[in-house]
């Protein structure tokens, strides 16, 4: 995972969320804009009001076919067209719901309609076959730093001459099986995120979103360098309380960052005690570089996140201006952390990581080619 | 042509073993009480990679096309008080957490897969592109039950783990080659268990334009 002499290059990227596409998604978050709204947690079955972002007109509960496949759509009408799933172009297809909500459904009603989508093999090969993608489409699933495993695996594929380019696909759309499971952990409550601000209680927010990359060894304007993976195995749904893990990630992204200004964009999902380990580490690592998360506004997009926030980092650099950490009001865990939006050019690269369950933290340098 | 040797090869084939027989046979793999909340995958993945001793600087590729069926048929069936405990234990990549977090064994890196009938090459391309001296590719499934009934679960129960690296060895169990190939061809996760169960020799088309071959010392 060294800064290699020829990074591999982004040729497109965009993302879909509650408030639209790339664009419309960093405009909002500029506005510091929220697409969380109080839902019951097991939608039309009811349970406690939760914060949750979904598509526009879109409920919780599942339908047959799922009714995200329109936003999926839309995204996938973004990518640039090719052969994708051909020998040399293949699919990375990342995330960590796919249509589980289908499997929710067919529980709770007994329609076998529901079953089509709901593992990932199944929903996978339906999608292939919606987007019209050939048979080299993988699965890579790691709970919230799946798309990082996406992004990794597709370098590599670029990087050893396996393919001239490769898509990365990800998508996560919220229902009652999700939802629901993280109300259970108590971490999905009635209150908001405020990622990085200290608080009483923290919270998250879930939010609905897709995104995708275009990787290429020839052209594009944004490059990858320094992915670095950490799975730190201490605890199911914890960190080890010293941040060793993060900081053990976050060294994998030292070289290709050296010698350059960088902003920081985290997982912050609103967690306090991950939000302090975060800050703390990221800080230490890069020193004076301004930190900003934008699940306050956004939600979690869960497997997600990593292609949908790389989407609106992309976005921000190229329009010069960075979203500040979006969500709550308060002391911030550190002055590093960027409350307002801030001018991208005077630096040279944003790193941007995620965490997920297991302790696993993933992380890279994203930068100009 | 991405190549590498085995090292090291552990297997488990449950057949029709019931879930509490498989617990009862591994359990000394395990800490006391250690298993009394593992998954019937957890305990099958995590005695054979337990077998080849997994080390902090190792890469492991994780292949599962269905994962932790049973804790997730569980967890649906928990709604709707849904239970946080089979919530944690039914994501992917579970069956390997189990096993690494008991030990408190750090990894750099994990790679999880699920997949379908091109899920064996996906996985091995995965491991065999690992930079890492040391990459185990390790996998299962366990059999469902209702998932099973919607073809939403696999019908098998087995799990498998081998160490590879890319540095030839006097000791070395078999060598594993991936190239570019004319010609068709699939091969799913059960397929590749049977493969290395069997220390079954394979030359062949694993994927469309993608050649497996599998050779044993």
């Amino acid at each position: 995972m060294d800064d290699a002499p020829a990074p591999v290059r982004i040729a497109a990227c965009g993302c879909v969320t509650p408030f639209g596409d790339a664009t419309a998604t960093h405009a909002a978050l500029m506005r510091g804009a929220c697409a969380l709204l109080p839902v019951a947690v097991l939608g039309r079955e009811g349970g406690d009001q939760v914060p949750l972002a979904l598509m526009p007109g879109r409920a919780l509960d599942e339908t047959a076919p799922p009714d995200w496949l329109g936003a999926v759509r839309r995204l996938h009408a973004e990518v640039p067209p090719g052969d994708w799933g051909s020998p040399g172009r293949p699919v990375f297809v990342t995330g960590s719901n796919f249509g589980v909500g289908g499997l929710y459904a067919l529980r709770r009603t007994g329609d076998t309609r529901f079953a089509a989508w709901g593992a990932p093999p199944t929903c996978t090969e339906r999608l292939r076959l919606e987007l019209g993608w050939g048979p080299d489409v993988s699965i890579l699933t790691h709970a919230c730093v799946s798309a990082h495993l996406g992004l990794l695996e597709a370098t590599r594929a670029i990087e050893a001459g396996l393919a001239e380019e490769a898509l990365v696909f990800s998508f996560d759309f919220l229902s009652p099986f999700v939802a629901g499971g993280f109300h259970a952990l108590r971490i999905l409550n009635s209150g908001f995120p405020a990622p990085y601000r200290e608080r009483a209680t923290g919270s998250i927010g879930l939010g609905d979103g897709a995104g995708f990359a275009v990787l290429s060894r020839t052209r594009g304007d944004w490059s990858l360098r320094g992915q670095s993976l950490y799975n730190e195995m201490h605890h199911f749904t914890s960190n080890r309380p010293d941040g060793s893990g993060f900081a053990r990630c976050l060294e994998g992204v030292l070289g290709a960052a050296r010698g350059r200004r960088v902003w920081f964009k985290g997982h912050g999902t609103g967690t306090l005690e991950a939000g302090r380990m975060e800050v703390a580490a990221a800080s230490i690592a890069f020193p004076g570089a301004p930190i900003v998360g934008w699940k306050g506004g956004l939600g979690h997009t869960l497997g997600s996140c990593g292609l949908v926030e790389l989407a609106v980092a992309i976005e921000s650099i190229r329009a010069g201006r960075a979203p500040g950490t979006v969500g709550g009001t308060g002391d911030t865990m550190a002055p590093s952390v960027a409350d307002a939006g801030f001018e991208t050019g005077p630096y040279d690269g944003v790193v941007c990581a995620s965490n997920a369950f297991g302790g696993a933290h993933a992380a890279l340098l994203l930068c100009h080619a | 042509m991405l190549e590498r040797h085995i090292r090291l090869l552990a297997t488990d084939d449950a057949g029709a073993e019931a879930p509490a027989a498989t617990r009862e046979r591994l359990k000394g793999a395990f800490p006391p009480g250690a298993t009394r909340r593992m998954t019937t995958l957890g305990l099958l993945v995590g005695s054979t990679l337990a077998r080849l001793e997994p080390r902090e600087g190792d890469a492991i590729v994780y292949a599962s096309g269905y994962a932790e069926s049973c804790a997730l048929e569980a967890f649906l069936d928990s709604y709707p008080a849904p239970s946080p405990t089979l919530f944690q234990t039914s994501i992917h990549p579970s069956a390997v957490q189990q096993l690494m977090i008991g030990r408190q064994c750090a990894v750099r890196e994990l790679l999880p897969l699920s997949g379908g009938t091109l899920l064996a090459f996906h996985a091995l391309r995965t491991c065999l592109l690992s930079p890492s001296a040391r990459a185990i590719l390790c996998g299962g499934e366990e059999r469902g039950t209702w998932l099973l009934e919607h073809g939403l679960a696999s019908d098998r129960t087995f799990a498998f783990a081998a160490l590879v690296s890319a540095e030839p060895a006097r000791d070395a169990a078999g060598r594993v080659r991936i190239s570019r190939g004319e010609g068709r061809g699939e091969l799913g996760l059960p397929g590749l268990f049977d493969l290395l169960h069997g220390k079954a020799p394979f030359d062949g088309m694993i994927a469309p334009g993608w050649r497996l071959q599998l050779e044993w010392s």
